[in-house]
């Protein structure tokens, strides 16, 4: 398939008539798995705040799956799944209620996962029935990624949902990720701040500066990259350095 | 003591900051707005202390009338300042800090007395001004004791607070859920709660994992209903009245309500991510509401019927009375959807305001009103769509 998941162009976004995202333009087709890098305060959230939708663009277009956000977004948010942050999830519900909750929105059962049983892939079981006001952070993210992944949504976002995750369950949804992507039939942006994982899961990556693109990583570059251990870190590294130094001349 | 006006420069650095953080133009809207809506409220209260200060000369009830009011709002500021001063206090960031219980609940006392004695003394201005207005005599004394049954007010709810809060931080984590073994189960709640989005309700209301939490604050709520329901339908039978009861009926339908309505999950990424529109997560976070609100006006309204059946108009007329009011609290609700309080506060204002001002001006209110009610709708539904 040769349509593109997400187009993203010319997009400003922030809060309060504050710009914290400027002229981000990028295009994801089914298949590629976006990293999305950057420092605290960069504008990896922001920018994925306006992608799904959940502010407004001071500038600029998203499509999801050919649908304009701003135009028809209850039809573009159709195609989406996001793993919401853990502190934003609804704590009375149990984690079973969460999940039909989800899948009653997005009109499949609450088992309907694009690969296998995503409860029992991340050791979930355990914990359906109970509030998840007592779930703890990592317990939060597992059940965050299972409701993201229902319905088999065609664009998957996920903001930092590594963070909190045990190494078997952290395994299981770069598994997961690398599944969805291999499938062709979805589209995968993925933020974090665990460098290393970027050039093993994503095929493609861009660095996020003063809420603008400053580097952008393709295939082979990251292909590249991930055969000398340490190499993608180190340009990153150079990166974000290069940025503060740029920071620290403008002030 | 060296923490003790720790929780006061919290809650003004916090001000100071939404302030800030607020646009330009809301705050041009909140001051000009406000100032002209208070100065059209003086005005307006002016002309009635004029009008009526013979009356309020002579007679002392209306004054000690005035007394009871500056207590009932010194202990609704109370309320309000110890609960703000109390989660300040006892915050989870400041809970790995070494400070003692005994430390903590100084600093909440110190910053609740501290916001309240404001309040405290422009009540007594208010009240010996309104007398000097009037040429009431002893108008200092009316101000000064008005000024102290504000304070009284305002003790009664901070001692009243130390007895009553747990001095634990409000934390998702560990309360209120922690408890939820103490829990019942409804089974039958799915039933109500089952359309899409499945169990927004039992979300909005808190329910963990569906159950009802027993406390006591439910069955004191509890019996005052059913309480308030009773007499009015014994009033309604005895006199052969249908008013009372059908009356009773939306009063308790209307709190019922208001009490469970909650919107919330109106601001969360959870459905503001979906294709989940506005109007239909509103309509839904108000069905189980609107079911307990008809639970509730169903028996006063059929015994109204049954204590004046040629009056059947009354309890018609007060169901689609409270059906009105539902839908409008709704609005409210979703405009301050984390602060209940705030709306319901806002709620009554604005129905008793547009109530007085219809007295003089008709039926125009109720196109004011009406635009209100939508510049909040249109607020609210932008809030969801775009944050």
């Amino acid at each position: 398939m040769d349509e593109d998941v997400l187009t993203v162009r010319g997009v400003s976004a922030g809060y309060r008539g504050r710009e914290i995202v400027a002229d981000i333009s990028v295009a994801l087709r089914f298949g590629d798995v976006l990293g999305l890098l950057g420092a605290n305060g960069s504008g990896k959230s922001t920018l994925l705040k306006a992608v799904t939708g959940q502010i407004r663009l001071m500038t600029g277009t998203v499509e999801i799956a050919g649908v304009d956000l701003e135009h028809a977004p209850e039809r573009a948010k159709a195609e989406l799944g996001l793993a919401i942050d853990g502190p934003e999830l609804p704590s009375a519900l149990s984690g079973r209620q969460y999940l039909e909750l989800v899948a009653s929105i997005r009109s499949c059962v609450a088992s309907d996962w694009p690969r296998g049983d995503v409860v029992s892939r991340l050791g979930l079981s355990a914990w359906l029935a109970r509030p998840i006001a007592e779930y703890s952070l990592g317990t939060r993210a597992k059940i965050s990624i299972a409701a993201a992944l229902l319905g088999s949504p065609k664009l998957l976002i996920f903001d930092e949902s590594l963070n909190g995750l045990d190494p078997l369950a952290a395994f299981e949804v770069k598994a997961i990720i690398r599944e969805l992507a291999a499938s062709g039939r979805h589209a995968v942006v993925f933020s974090t701040h665990v460098v290393e994982t970027v050039p093993a899961l994503c095929t493609r990556a861009i660095f996020l500066a003063g809420g603008r693109i400053v580097e952008h990583w393709n295939t082979q570059e990251l292909a590249r990259a991930s055969q000398t251990p340490g190499a993608f870190e180190g340009c990153v590294m150079k990166a974000l350095n290069a940025h503060a130094l740029q920071s620290a001349t403008v002030a | 003591m060296r923490h003790d006006t720790f929780v006061l420069s919290l809650i003004w650095r916090e001000t100071r900051n939404s302030v800030k953080s607020t646009s330009a133009s809301d705050l041009a809207w909140v001051v000009l707005g406000g100032a002209a809506f208070l100065a059209y409220g003086v005005g307006n209260a002016i002309v009635a202390l004029r009008g009526g200060s013979e009356t309020l000369r002579a007679r002392q009830e209306p004054w000690i009338i005035v007394l009871l009011a500056a207590f009932a709002l010194g202990l609704a500021v109370g309320v309000i300042l110890s609960k703000v001063a109390w989660s300040r206090a006892f915050a989870p960031f400041l809970k790995a800090l070494p400070l003692s219980i005994s430390e903590r609940r100084r600093m909440a006392i110190v910053a609740a007395l501290s916001i309240g004695a404001p309040f405290v003394v422009l009540a007594g201005v208010v009240i010996s001004s309104a007398c000097l207005l009037v040429d009431k005599p002893y108008a200092a004394a009316w101000g000064f004791g008005a000024g102290m049954t504000c304070a009284a007010g305002v003790a009664s709810a901070l001692f009243l607070h130390l007895f009553v809060a747990n001095n634990e931080a409000p934390n998702d984590l560990s309360t209120p859920f922690a408890d939820a073994a103490k829990s019942i189960p409804l089974p039958w709640l799915g039933m109500f709660d089952g359309a899409a989005p499945t169990w927004l309700g039992v979300w909005a209301c808190g329910l963990p994992a569906g159950k009802m939490r027993l406390t006591a604050r439910l069955f004191v709520t509890s019996f005052l209903f059913v309480l308030a329901a009773a007499l009015a339908i014994g009033a309604s039978l005895a006199r052969h009245q249908a008013a009372p009861a059908a009356v009773a009926g939306m009063i308790v339908g209307l709190i019922a309500f208001m009490v469970s309505l909650r919107c919330h999950p109106l601001g969360s990424p959870v459905l503001r991510s979906t294709p989940q529109g506005f109007v239909s997560v509103w309509l839904r976070l108000s069905r189980l509401p609107l079911v307990l609100s008809a639970a509730c006006f169903v028996a006063p309204a059929s015994a109204s019927v049954i204590a004046e059946p040629s009056a059947w108009t009354t309890p018609v007329a007060s169901g689609l009375c409270l059906l009105i009011l539902n839908g409008v609290y709704a609005v409210f609700a979703g405009f301050f959807l984390n602060a209940p309080l705030l709306a319901a506060l806002a709620f009554f204002i604005a129905v008793a305001y547009a109530g007085y001002e219809s007295l003089e001006y008709g039926g125009a209110v109720i196109i004011g009103f009406t635009a209100l009610i939508a510049l909040l709708w249109h607020k609210s539904l932008r809030r969801y769509r775009h944050g």
